[in-house]
């Protein structure tokens, strides 16, 4: 049996407690400096949303009593902030919050950039790319040179191609890291137009997670300058670039020429037939329909389905239909011909 | 002694009396505009008209030309028509006066003296009954030295009566939520007042049964909201009786063709993705209750 001496126990004791005493202590101090904290943080927010409004909406003189004067206050902007920028768009409201994070914010987050915890660098990262806070665009770079993390090469990627367009075009040939196409996307649609473009032009020197987000990009953007790059991309030579290029060509809606798609009726791959079918929905039926009632025969469900589908939205497309069903020999196009008429009329 | 002719098939004041103020306050509660138009001939005194025919070919004339929402009548003196335009205002009415005083003048089937006069009452409230209406637009038309083809205004009844409009905005974030709290305070909209209230969620929303008064209620509501989310909201309101007067505006972050599909068919009647330009929102809000009236 261990044999201990009562001054030993009480010793240890008395230093235990001691220990939990300075542990509640500090406990202590921690809660009371966040209560400090957030108390500070919602008086400036109380006081001060107001007049943030009546700035930046409507026109009022800035007042000096809006400039930040500790952490607490600069907490409370950026949740102002934040809120406006992910509610309002207003191109006066982000010029007013540019400058004003360039001139009172600047230094917080220069520090917050310096600081060894990831998660204040990375805080700091997303408000220089929301606040447009280009006067940190040197401090960021010099990020670069200590060790960083995927995520915030991933914030700086972004940043870049705010503020520095070809060091983001320079930066994402070289990745660090590589990216998923969702994460490449995120960075694409930030991009101005010029940029943007540079990515067909340079198409095939890019990895293919890039130029599958390129292509998605363009069919998000919806923007009728892309059509005519998305076309030069239905000749090229990877099956799934066709096919997002033509679900691109889809989503943007506008067809002006029906040659280019013509080829793609006899393609080997179902999914490239599915998406011309879908496609003949922005030609009128007069030129597209000897296409259509192709694709309407196809061996493949999803193409019929899908050109049945496609006759039917014009407006003349159930009498073509019901016309096709009179002399057509093919089973399989007829029954999906009349399910289509069937489901049409039921929804009349 | 001259008597008064009344031409066969043709309303009598007495007749519309009765039916005009059920149509005013139906009109008003529609927020419709109520225009009337009262029509005298200018040389009916002179002998050498035959007051018999000018009083049935104008009665024919007024029939024949007026639609078939609008109503003819003939006042008691037998010298004065009145045509009472509902959905019109003054606008449609002088044009309606400027059509048939051009047919009349080129018209060689009516007696060649015949020219007539017009006064127009715009009513958009109801401080007026049938009798002030006669009355007023009599005396308007009373003055001999007036010129054939001549119009005039009664303006005195075509400002609406300010009407409240209960407002509720259902909004999570709370900077925001104050944000819009203040642009719809500080709206001006002519003829409307509104009355502003903020919730942060769909629950408090319900719970606070404003919405079941019978003012018209403005909601401008996120589609994601904590305790009872937009289109549960949606939905409620939509199944209540009388559902016509909710004007709901739906914000989302969602920017798809989806979202905003559901968000129709569901019977909102605007559908705003985040983030909006706070003027549009307003635009759109003045545009909707300039509807109101015409």
């Amino acid at each position: 049996m261990i044999d201990l001496s009562l001054d030993f126990l009480l010793s240890v004791i008395a230093i235990l407690f001691i220990v939990l005493c300075g542990f509640m202590m500090y406990i202590f101090y921690q809660r009371q400096s966040e209560v400090r904290f957030k108390k500070s943080r919602d008086i400036y927010l109380k006081d001060y949303s107001q007049l943030w409004y009546e700035y930046l909406f409507n026109n009022e003189i800035f007042s000096v009593v809006l400039i930040p004067r500790g952490k607490p206050q600069v907490q409370a902007i950026e949740m102002i902030f934040s809120s406006y920028l992910k509610n309002i768009t207003n191109d006066d409201m982000r010029w007013k919050m540019k400058n004003f994070s360039n001139q009172y914010l600047k230094t917080f987050y220069e520090n917050d950039l310096m600081n060894k915890r990831w998660s204040i660098r990375m805080n700091a990262l997303y408000r220089i790319a929301d606040l447009q806070l280009d006067e940190l665009l040197d401090a960021c770079k010099k990020l670069e040179t200590t060790k960083y993390s995927k995520e915030e090469f991933f914030q700086l990627l972004k940043i870049y191609s705010l503020f520095q367009p070809e060091l983001f075009i320079q930066k994402i040939k070289v990745p660090n890291a590589n990216y998923s196409e969702s994460e490449y996307r995120r960075l694409f649609v930030l991009l101005e137009e010029d940029t943007f473009m540079r990515f067909f032009d340079e198409f095939t020197s890019w990895s293919m997670s890039i130029q599958f987000a390129v292509i998605d990009t363009a069919a998000a953007k919806k923007n009728m300058k892309y059509i005519e790059k998305l076309e030069q991309l239905l000749t090229n030579e990877n099956d799934e670039i066709k096919i997002r290029a033509l679900k691109g060509l889809f989503e943007i809606g506008v067809i002006e020429n029906i040659n280019p798609y013509i080829p793609f009726v006899t393609s080997h791959l179902w999914e490239v037939r599915l998406m011309v079918g879908k496609i003949f929905k922005y030609v009128p039926l007069s030129y597209s329909y000897p296409y259509l009632e192709q694709l309407l025969q196809d061996e493949n469900w999803w193409v019929r389905s899908q050109a049945a589908k496609t006759i039917a939205e014009d407006r003349d497309g159930l009498e073509k239909l019901k016309e096709f069903i009179s002399y057509s020999t093919d089973h399989y196009a007829v029954e999906m011909a009349q399910e289509t008429i069937m489901r049409k009329q039921g929804t009349r | 002694m001259n008597e008064v002719i009344f031409a066969k098939d043709i309303m009598l004041e007495q007749d519309v009396k009765k039916y005009f103020e059920i149509m005013l306050e139906s009109a008003i509660r529609s927020h419709m505009t109520i225009t009337t138009i009262f029509l005298k001939c200018v040389h009916s005194t002179s002998s050498e008209v035959n007051h018999s025919n000018v009083n049935t070919q104008i009665t024919d004339f007024l029939t024949e030309n007026i639609r078939k929402t609008d109503l003819l009548f003939q006042l008691a003196d037998g010298e004065h028509w009145g045509i009472i335009f509902l959905q019109s205002s003054d606008v449609e009415a002088n044009a309606f006066l400027k059509r048939i005083f051009h047919l009349l003048k080129k018209d060689s089937t009516l007696e060649s003296r015949v020219a007539l006069k017009a006064s127009i009452t715009e009513i958009r409230n109801n401080q007026i009954n049938f009798e002030i209406l006669v009355e007023k637009n009599k005396a308007l038309l009373a003055d001999n030295n007036q010129q054939q083809w001549w119009i005039e205004q009664i303006e005195d009844y075509r400002l609406q009566s300010i009407e409240l409009v209960k407002v509720s905005i259902i909004e999570q974030n709370a900077i925001f939520r104050k944000v819009l709290e203040t642009t719809l305070n500080s709206m001006d909209i002519a003829n409307f007042t509104f009355d502003v209230t903020a919730y942060e969620d769909g629950y408090s929303f319900l719970q606070s049964n404003t919405y079941q008064s019978g003012h018209l209620h403005l909601i401008i509501m996120n589609d994601i909201l904590p305790r009872n989310n937009g289109l549960e909201i949606l939905h409620s309101l939509r199944t209540m009786p009388n559902e016509k007067r909710f004007l709901i505006y739906m914000m989302s972050e969602r920017n798809s063709e989806i979202a905003a599909l559901n968000a129709y068919e569901g019977g909102v009647d605007e559908f705003i993705v985040k983030p909006f330009n706070l003027r549009l929102l307003e635009a759109k809000i003045k545009r909707t209750f300039a509807r109101y009236w015409l």
